[in-house]
């Protein structure tokens, strides 16, 4: 015991940095992994709108979230310009905000070709004329030409946005659960393990199509091998914190004392998902609804992660 | 080159508050709900007879490697050359990042309702405009006229110093350089330009 040491949590970023993180990562992810399966598994129209609407309103659900939390809402036009990453290169929120803004513009792109083709696009007179108008024509053939380059631009950005949602907090140095290199890879990790239980659920349950059964059995795989790494940088985490300086070992107490964490989280959120999904690659399942269950407890996972790792943070002050 | 510093003696310091004051009178803090510039915590330490009660001053370190201004998306938060960390608060978007960054609890948040009510506070004088993530500037506004800052000038035991550390003969950068005066959480690596003397030797 140090009696002049104080231990605290924070509560200036709470369960809504939490929702911006969460979505920001699976939003992104979302996008990545639906364009990717279009560009090299199978071209799939279908899943790309679905990805690209659902990634964007992720994206900009979590982004409302940080924005609505802003002490001074008009200077946030200062980390919409693009210059910004000039002047404040080094401050991760100007990466992220520049990420989430052009990966929405390159995946609304990526889709442009797509949604043409959709019935919804045609179904009412003023739709049709949009169609028609010349620069939308132009957008229109010159996104389905450069689709690949656009999916990678997408991809690139999408990456860039799960990886800064772990970057974020490792940038600050006083909190030793969040300062350390394993954040960024357990909330990219976490990230696409999350998308590719959301896009289970809507290949199962809103486009179950015989054919996607290979799609589908590729993503479970993916998730499998996902989950099993996030299992393994939780085990690091764990011996990492229980050793480790006094902020490590208080936010070890807090986390690994919690049953909202050890059960919640590690148990129904990876453990039981996991085992559900290896039942599944190794042997199958009958019927859709195991996989969905499995998927939906991989999503509230992802959301508690994020949610406990804000309050476990402690700070160790000196008097 | 100047190189501001305080330097904080503990053995001193009898937690009246008087620094408190001065600064948000000086800085138009928003202290109807309890958030200062610097704050003076007090604990009571040891046990039975033995037990007494420690004040502990803390503000901004100023620091040289700052990691609030490092997260700072805007740039609103910058360092001038004499090392004194500030805010612009135009540019400022209220993230919060840096009160998540620093180790020293500096930060406080000045928002909307804390503007309006600034102006019913502190009167026709009240100066702010927007909100933002407030912190201590080591009133450079004083500084920069040949004084110091509010809470060193009204600390009533002297336990509050401030001096340039690129002068030898400052006391402030004397009693750092013999190691008398250490910063907080050298090893985050922060370089703080806040140093204290330690009261628990003397005391046993």
């Amino acid at each position: 015991m140090d009696v002049t040491m104080t231990y605290h949590t924070q509560d200036i970023w709470t369960w809504w940095l939490a929702l911006y993180l969460y979505f920001g990562g699976m939003g992104a992810a979302v996008l990545v992994v639906s364009f990717l399966t279009d560009m090299y598994i199978k071209p799939y129209p279908r899943l790309v709108l679905w990805g690209a609407l659902s990634g964007i309103v992720m994206l900009s659900l979590g982004s409302m979230m940080l924005f609505g939390h802003l002490l001074h809402h008009v200077a946030v036009i200062h980390v919409l310009n693009p210059l910004i990453l000039l002047r404040k290169p080094d401050a991760w929120i100007a990466w992220g905000t520049q990420f989430i803004v052009w990966m929405m513009v390159w995946g609304f792109l990526y889709a442009v070709p797509h949604i043409k083709d959709t019935k919804i696009a045609h179904r009412w007179q003023l739709t049709r004329k949009v169609w028609a108008w010349g620069t939308v024509v132009w957008l229109h053939d010159n996104c389905g030409r450069y689709a690949k380059l656009i999916g990678w631009l997408a991809t690139i950005n999408g990456i860039g946005v799960a990886v800064y949602t772990g970057l974020l907090l490792q940038s600050f140095p006083a909190v030793a659960l969040w300062h350390n290199p394993g954040v960024p890879l357990l909330f990219t990790v976490s990230a696409f393990s999350t998308a590719l239980a959301f896009l289970l659920v809507v290949l199962n349950l809103f486009n179950h199509w015989h054919e996607d059964q290979a799609l589908r059995h590729f993503y479970e795989r993916m998730d499998l091998i996902l989950i099993s790494a996030e299992l393994v940088i939780l085990f690091s985490f764990y011996q990492y914190m229980e050793s480790g300086s006094e902020s490590a070992v208080h936010s070890w107490v807090l986390l690994w004392g919690n049953m909202g964490w050890v059960i919640g989280f590690i148990g129904f959120g990876l453990v039981v998902p996991f085992m559900v999904e290896l039942r599944g690659v190794l042997k199958g399942w009958s019927t859709r609804v195991p996989i969905v269950t499995a998927s939906l407890l991989v999503l509230m996972g992802g959301y508690m992660l994020r949610y406990y790792f804000m309050y476990g943070g402690v700070y160790a002050y000196p008097w | 080159m100047t190189h501001y510093a305080m330097v904080i003696d503990l053995n001193t310091c009898v937690g009246c508050n008087a620094c408190m004051a001065a600064c948000a009178l000086e800085n138009q803090t928003p202290v109807w709900k309890g958030e200062w510039r610097t704050h003076v915590h007090d604990k009571e330490i040891g046990l039975r007879e033995d037990v007494h009660r420690r004040f502990f001053p803390r503000l901004c370190n100023h620091c040289d490697n700052p990691p609030c201004m490092s997260v700072c998306p805007t740039g609103a938060t910058y360092k001038l050359p004499n090392g004194i960390v500030k805010v612009d608060a135009d540019l400022c978007m209220g993230c919060l990042a840096c009160a998540m960054a620093c180790p020293y609890d500096a930060r406080i948040e000045v928002t909307y309702a804390d503007v309006r009510q600034g102006r019913d506070f502190y009167g026709s004088d009240y100066r702010r405009t927007s909100p933002s993530a407030d912190k201590c500037t080591f009133c450079d506004h004083l500084v920069a006229v040949g004084r110091k800052p509010a809470c060193v000038d009204t600390c009533v035991g002297s336990a509050r110093m401030f001096g340039d550390l690129d002068d030898s003969s400052d006391p402030v950068a004397q009693m750092v350089a013999s190691g008398v005066a250490r910063p907080l959480l050298p090893h985050l690596g922060t370089r703080p330009n806040v140093y204290y003397i330690d009261d628990l030797k003397r005391r046993g």
